[in-house]
């Protein structure tokens, strides 16, 4: 099947800045996918481009199988889209506003009429059709930016940032209305908030200085960047006899421990990659004859990996400036 | 050019939703209304005159062109830019020709509807001149008509400015530079040259030589073919202004 987005050897060069730089990657249809990145990596810029805001230095973009340089407006009407920071018209009243939107976007009448009040609905905004946009708070308004891009139910949504700047209860709301409109279109979404992706996409693309870095469900993500996650372990005993022991222990690779208060200590161990070694953790500690407070394994957050990658393609980068200016040399 | 009606109407609702389009309109009708009775004063005092009250009126066109055009005008793309609802509303299925156009066309509208409420002046005129003089219609319509159609050149000019900025401030200096390049530069350019083949063209050129020929009755061609060409020009500079996004 093709897929929804494909995009090859994406470059944007701005006066001297370079924005993206050979960016490829493809969506399926019905996927949901999250785009991450610290800001300024370039989200915003491929998102104007498939959207045809602006064009790409070089490089293949395809929305549905539809050049986006050739075919603007073809692709325009597939696209439903919401901009970085959601603006919108605040003169206009919610309802009046969509109904400028439909028009633009070519829906006939009779559809117009069913269309909006179902994603008014979809959207909660039921109660505020008849307030002014300026008026709303920004969760409000967020949704009547969500409620344009549904509006001629494209087959592809591209949301920029689409939480941003809302409180938590706001953004549970958001994030519950995206994965349920993941049954019925195909989603392109960024954030830089990590649980968000893990919440609500299937895959991820992590972006960093115009640059992808990884492409891959979460689950996989975590599984091949780093297998295990750490092992806490709060034990009562001395400190440095009880740290010298779990050192020791098979499969442990380092450890951190913190002194905490009526002698305890508190341990953070680094498994060998593959090794699960909790069970001889707890043997250790029983065989001394110390009390276990707590023994748990924390999974590996997206955070981490993010932040791993990043570290790594940031010291590379640095590795290679290093080599140029050597070769200069 | 589907999508001209919907972009069309967005405008005007735009202008009366906010208080911009009642401001413009009342400073308009205030400045107009003081000139208005300045003239018929003036006229009455001096008797007899070459001059009739609605020439005297028109002659004065000058001043709201320089000063309310920009002010329509300014807000029109400038504002978009900075809001950023341009983005919305560039990657909607609409070209950018679309939205230049209704912008336009918009702006066109406001400055006739106020222009036209100055039509109650005739009315004045007319019941008050009593029986023995009658008021000449023909140079009256004509010389709206000149207002509308040196206005929508105006109009089109200003849209170019606020296209080159996204603060509105900025737009409306812009704005007002170039109209009063147009306006008064070139009638001094004219009124230096006059007898030279340079003082035909400025001549030609000026708003207010042809502005004279409109309120005198004198409906020609040229002028016509003149501000139309002007304003395709200008429309067409701005919607490359706004395409300028693309190939930066």
């Amino acid at each position: 099947m093709q897929p929804m987005i494909k995009v090859e050897n994406l470059t944007k060069r701005y006066a001297g800045v370079t924005a993206l730089n050979g960016v490829s990657f493809e969506v399926q249809r019905g996927e949901i996918v999250g785009f991450l990145g610290p800001n300024g990596a370039g989200k915003s810029t491929t998102m104007r481009i498939l959207t045809g805001f602006i064009p790409a230095t070089s490089g293949r973009v395809e929305v549905a199988g539809l050049d986006v340089f050739e075919n603007s407006l073809e692709v325009r009407e597939r696209v439903g889209y919401m901009p970085e920071n959601n603006p919108l018209y605040v003169d206009m009243r919610v309802s009046e506003y969509l109904k400028f939107r439909s028009k633009l976007k070519g829906l006939p009448r009779g559809e117009r009429k069913e269309r909006i009040p179902e994603v008014l609905e979809m959207c909660g905004l039921t109660d505020v059709s008849h307030r002014i946009i300026g008026h709303l708070s920004k969760g409000y308004r967020q949704r009547v930016g969500l409620a344009d891009a549904l509006l001629a139910e494209p087959d592809l949504l591209i949301l920029d940032e689409p939480t941003i700047g809302l409180d938590p209860v706001q953004i549970r709301q958001v994030r519950q209305l995206i994965k349920g409109l993941g049954k019925r279109h195909t989603i392109l979404l960024s954030t830089h908030i990590l649980p968000e992706v893990e919440m609500t996409c299937n895959r991820v693309i992590i972006i960093h200085h115009g640059r992808i870095l990884a492409s891959d469900t979460p689950d996989n993500l975590m599984k091949t960047l780093h297998a295990g996650g750490l092992i806490q372990v709060e034990v009562r005993g001395p400190g440095s006899e009880v740290q010298a022991k779990l050192r020791a222990v098979e499969g442990v690779e380092s450890i951190t421990a913190k002194l905490i208060e009526d002698g305890c200590v508190r341990v953070a161990v680094t498994p060998k990659p593959g090794d699960d070694p909790r069970e001889e953790i707890y043997q250790a500690v029983a065989a001394n004859g110390w009390t276990l407070r707590e023994l748990t394994r924390t999974r590996t957050t997206l955070e981490d990996i993010f932040v791993q990658i990043t570290r790594e393609e940031d010291e590379a980068e640095e590795e290679r400036r290093e080599q140029r200016g050597s070769s200069l040399r | 050019m589907r999508n001209v009606p919907a972009l069309l109407r967005r405008e005007l609702n735009a202008y009366f939703a906010s208080v911009l389009g009642y401001i413009v309109i009342l400073f308009f009708l205030l400045v107009m209304g003081v000139s208005f009775v300045s003239i018929i004063g003036e006229l009455l005092a001096r008797g007899s005159t070459q001059m009739t009250v609605m020439e005297g009126f028109f002659s004065w066109f000058w001043l709201p062109s320089l000063f309310l055009v920009p002010a329509i005008t300014m807000r029109l793309l400038a504002e978009e830019k900075r809001a950023g609802t341009l983005e919305m509303l560039m990657t909607a299925p609409v070209t950018d020709f679309e939205v230049v156009l209704a912008k336009w066309l918009g702006a066109v509208a406001l400055y006739t509807l106020m222009w036209a409420a100055t039509g109650l002046y005739v009315v004045i005129l007319r019941h008050f001149s009593g029986e023995q003089t009658t008021l000449d219609l023909g140079p009256i319509f004509s010389g709206y008509l000149g207002i509308v159609v040196i206005g929508q050149f105006l109009i089109a000019v200003g849209l170019v400015a606020s296209a080159m900025t996204r603060n509105q401030v900025t737009a409306f200096l812009i704005a007002f530079a170039l109209l009063f390049l147009y306006l008064i530069a070139i009638w001094f350019g004219y009124y230096f040259t006059r007898g030279t083949t340079l003082g035909k063209v400025f001549e030609f050129l000026s708003a207010f030589e042809q502005m004279n020929d409109f309120q005198r009755g004198v409906v020609d061609l040229r002028p016509l073919v003149l501000y139309a060409s002007g304003t395709v020009l200008a429309l067409f500079v701005t919607t490359r202004v706004v395409e300028s996004r693309k190939w930066r």
